[in-house]
């Protein structure tokens, strides 16, 4: 179709911007795969299962399944002894989390309950242990060597390097992920949430706040758009 | 090969401008990561499921590589760039991937990607 018509809509506006170059790392990622494939290190189709696994999984299936448990104490006791069982019901299966099983994700799950007096928080001191299945994949940050060795350390300073002052009555326990183990943190209810539906509460539990690096508050929502960067090309 | 010494091919790719914010902010994409990098996942997570196979790194000689060389050789390369490179330099020095076999696989990949 021709473009030199007059008509009421602009095309540079109609299609997102896209990288039209062929970037040195884009071929250096296949050239790995496509070696190690002939290695018979794994198959092309193992390789998109797991590739499929990480594009799919978001924060949606823990958020859901602390707002269920806020909303169903029956639930949330499910959660808090069988955890594995509680995820079945928000549509996750840690047997099976990509439909052929995953390395390092087993079933030793334990979701960790806030209360008054302790709030707990997440990390792999050792690599990067997360619980993937629930969560999707974990942030930069938490696999950094800096939040893993200070958080072990100094909670409370870490905690409020993320913008989270816990008052002084609050202890801090770090739970250590490793290759066996899965932690999750089930944040306490805030106020102001009365009368909440399961949805507009799974919306205030964040992926950090199941991390326990941040607090479930409302109007603090996973769809807040926050400016991580200066325009590339202001209009 | 000790796992510490540099590679001179990967040194070329990591000196590249071609890191994504630099390509982000050239074509004016609003994407925080680059579009390789869940197969950069799929990759990383295909090989832990095949740690137990002989010839290939196990999850944490990948994982403490990755810490090693993410503050060393590509310390001036942004995440997951820094991720992917310390990927190549441990499947090189750990004797996975061959230096020359992959340079010529670069080149074919490239010419195929560009016909």
């Amino acid at each position: 179709m021709s473009h030199d018509h007059d008509h009421g809509h602009d095309h540079d506006r109609t299609v997102k911007p896209m990288v039209d170059e062929i970037t040195d790392f884009e071929v250096l990622e296949i050239a790995l795969r496509e070696l190690c494939i002939e290695k018979g290190l794994f198959t092309a189709e193992q390789h998109r299962h797991f590739t499929e696994f990480a594009e799919n999984i978001g924060p949606t299936p823990a958020a859901q399944l602390v707002a269920k448990a806020w909303l169903d104490p029956e639930f949330k006791a499910l959660a808090l002894t069988d955890p594995i069982t509680a995820c079945k019901e928000v549509g996750v299966d840690w047997l099976a989390p990509t439909g052929f099983g995953t390395p390092s994700d087993f079933v030793a799950l334990k979701i960790l309950e806030d209360t008054a007096t302790v709030h707990h928080v997440i990390v792999c001191a050792l690599c990067s242990c997360y619980p993937r299945p629930l969560l999707g994949n974990s942030p930069e940050w938490y696999r950094t060597p800096n939040y893993r060795r200070r958080i072990v350390r100094w909670p409370r300073q870490v905690l409020s390097e993320f913008g989270l002052q816990l008052p002084a009555g609050v202890e801090v326990r770090v739970e250590d992920s490793n290759q066996k183990h899965r932690f999750m943190v089930m944040p306490m209810r805030p106020d102001g949430t009365d009368g909440w539906s399961e949805e507009q509460l799974a919306e205030i539990l964040t992926r950090d706040c199941l991390i326990g690096v941040a607090l479930p508050t409302p109007g603090v929502t996973t769809n807040v758009i926050t400016a991580t960067r200066p325009a590339a090309n202001p209009i | 090969m000790n796992p510490d010494d540099p590679i001179g091919m990967l040194a070329e790719i990591a000196a590249s401008d071609q890191t994504w914010p630099a390509m982000a902010a050239k074509y004016g994409v609003d994407n925080d990561l680059p579009p390789w990098k869940t197969s950069l996942d799929g990759l990383t997570d295909a090989l832990d499921h095949a740690a137990c196979t002989e010839g290939t790194l196990t999850f944490k000689e990948r994982r403490d590589d990755e810490d090693a060389l993410a503050a060393t050789h590509y310390r001036n390369l942004p995440y997951p760039e820094n991720q992917l490179m310390a990927l190549a330099h441990s499947l090189i020095s750990r004797g996975v991937v061959d230096e020359d076999q992959l340079r010529e696989r670069l080149a074919v990949i490239r010419a195929r990607l560009e016909s």
